[in-house]
């Protein structure tokens, strides 16, 4: 039997009656704004086997990266559950936590913690993330002083070599130059095939789903669509657009 | 609670490391690097000291480390207190991304801030050797104040936080309430000479932050004791806000980036 890395059951979020409001419009129109309600997931239920990797296609707004942040504990479920049976979990992005005046050494430091590691498993890691990002003697500089690129390929290096038993992927497959992104879509590819991981792909990219997906989730104004085999939802999906 | 004290345990590295990043980064490009640390409450107090003692002249025994004990004790309260209400809206790029418990920002703005009061107090005693202060046991009881008044300032800064992200307006409300809370907490006078009969009573006792500061004043300068009764009420206060700050963060923290 399958071990199940993420059980998801009627999971509903909603942006409604959270806006932030003012004095002024409690005063003059009433204590909330009631037309601002958006009903972003409704009712998903869902298993992924550990080691699966689940491609998540839709048009904007479809409820994909409310989903992502909703299994990653940034959003709250207003009903339903999210069951990860104690896995650490992590979205991948760019530059968490960066103190610009800092150090790139210190910062691998600040977002490793930030994201849950113990320090000295960070400095274990240490002398990998800086070689991959092939920044050399600017490691000890401030990342104030960093081009664009160099900023992503720290980033990049961190979230990729700080690894958590399930990592969700929202449109981060490469970065940097050509030579960089080739070297960081094989090492996302590495990260992605460990069959004991679990990763959740948001991605408007077909091929890059086809080429990575091991299961696909389609999903229509915040309800399923479609889940199954990669080719047969990515196919409907194509026909449907 | 057994969560908010397993959080603490698991950032807690992650709480000094920011802190010491944040005030190593407020003086990297300067010249004179940490040693503003010490070089601006100095400065400060320098300035503050000659202004009352000239211009002023309070009459108060021990007038500098008055003053600085009064603004080091301020200054941590209203730093605390104004970065609190916006603490999540300004670390967004934090927050959207990555899932942090929200007490944990306030506890890395308390170990800044509580280093900077470190400094300063550093500094109180250094004045009560150079304006010398009579020896007395009395100088221990500022460390139950002191717990006490971080305990308080903890409590009222998540709750601040929470409705921080859904009232927009409480970052104005709450400049206005500190301006009117500074001058009513007797910083450069003290109060109890300056207001007699019951407001007098009323204000050094009622108003925690000038509880707090004249008990510190007294245990510290004058070989006195804390207002104990006040000192009482407003820990278990401290206690209760800090109770529900978390219990209210805890409810509804994941909910904050909806808003934001």
């Amino acid at each position: 039997m399958k071990n199940i890395a993420i059980r998801i059951e009627n999971l509903h979020v909603r942006y409604k009656d959270l806006a932030a409001y003012s004095v002024k419009r409690m005063l003059f129109k009433g204590a909330r704004n009631k037309n601002k309600s958006f009903h972003a997931l409704k009712g998903i239920s869902l298993d992924v086997n550990q080691g699966e990797i689940l491609g998540i296609i839709g048009k904007n707004g479809s409820g994909k990266s409310t989903l992502l942040n909703t299994v990653g504990g940034i959003f709250a479920a207003d009903e339903g559950k999210i069951d990860l049976g104690g896995r650490s979990v992590s979205l991948l992005s760019i530059g968490v936590g960066f103190q610009k005046n800092m150090s790139g050494r210190e910062n691998i430091i600040l977002s490793g913690l930030l994201l849950g590691f113990s320090e000295s498993f960070i400095r274990e890691k240490m002398e990998e993330i800086i070689e991959f990002s092939e920044l050399g003697t600017f490691i000890d500089k401030p990342v104030k002083t960093y081009s664009k690129g160099m900023y992503s390929k720290l980033a990049f290096s961190i979230t990729a070599f700080l690894e958590t038993d399930i990592i969700l992927i929202d449109e981060v497959l490469s970065v940097g130059d050509e030579h960089f992104k080739k070297k960081s879509s094989a090492k996302m590819k590495e990260l992605i095939s460990d069959e004991n991981r679990t990763v959740l792909i948001v991605s408007h990219s077909i091929s890059t789903l086809r080429k990575l997906c091991t299961k696909m989730l389609w999903l229509h104004d915040g309800e399923i669509k479609m889940i199954g085999d990669t080719n047969e939802v990515l196919t409907a999906y194509e026909q449907a657009n | 609670m057994n969560k908010f004290l397993a959080d603490v345990k698991k950032y807690k590295s992650y709480m000094f490391y920011a802190a010491k990043s944040e005030l190593k980064s407020e003086v990297a490009n300067s010249f004179l690097n940490w040693l503003w640390w010490i070089l601006e409450p100095l400065c400060f107090m320098g300035i503050y000291a000659f202004v009352f003692f000239f211009f002023f002249k309070g009459g108060v025994k021990h007038l500098t480390a008055f003053i600085f004990i009064g603004i080091t004790m301020w200054e941590f309260f209203n730093k605390m207190l104004k970065c609190s209400v916006k603490l999540v809206r300004s670390n967004k790029a934090i927050v959207s991304k990555v899932y942090v418990p929200k007490y944990v920002l306030v506890l890395e703005k308390m170990a800044l801030n509580g280093f900077k009061t470190l400094i300063n107090f550093a500094i109180v005693i250094l004045l009560m050797f150079i304006d010398p202060v009579t020896p007395s046991l009395h100088i221990l009881w500022a460390i139950p104040v002191m717990a006490s008044f971080i305990i308080f300032t903890f409590g009222v800064c998540c709750i601040f936080l929470h409705f921080g992200v859904f009232i927009e307006d409480l970052v104005n409300i709450t400049d206005i309430s500190l301006r009117l809370l500074f001058y009513a907490t007797g910083i450069f006078y003290n109060i109890a000479d300056r207001i007699t009969g019951i407001l007098g009573y009323v204000l050094v006792r009622v108003n925690p932050i000038a509880m707090y500061i004249s008990s510190m004043r007294n245990c510290l300068l004058y070989g006195g004791a804390p207002y104990w009764k006040w000192l009482i009420v407003w820990t278990l206060a401290g206690i209760l806000l800090s109770y529900m700050g978390i219990r209210l963060i805890q409810k509804n923290e994941n909910s904050y980036v909806k808003v934001i």
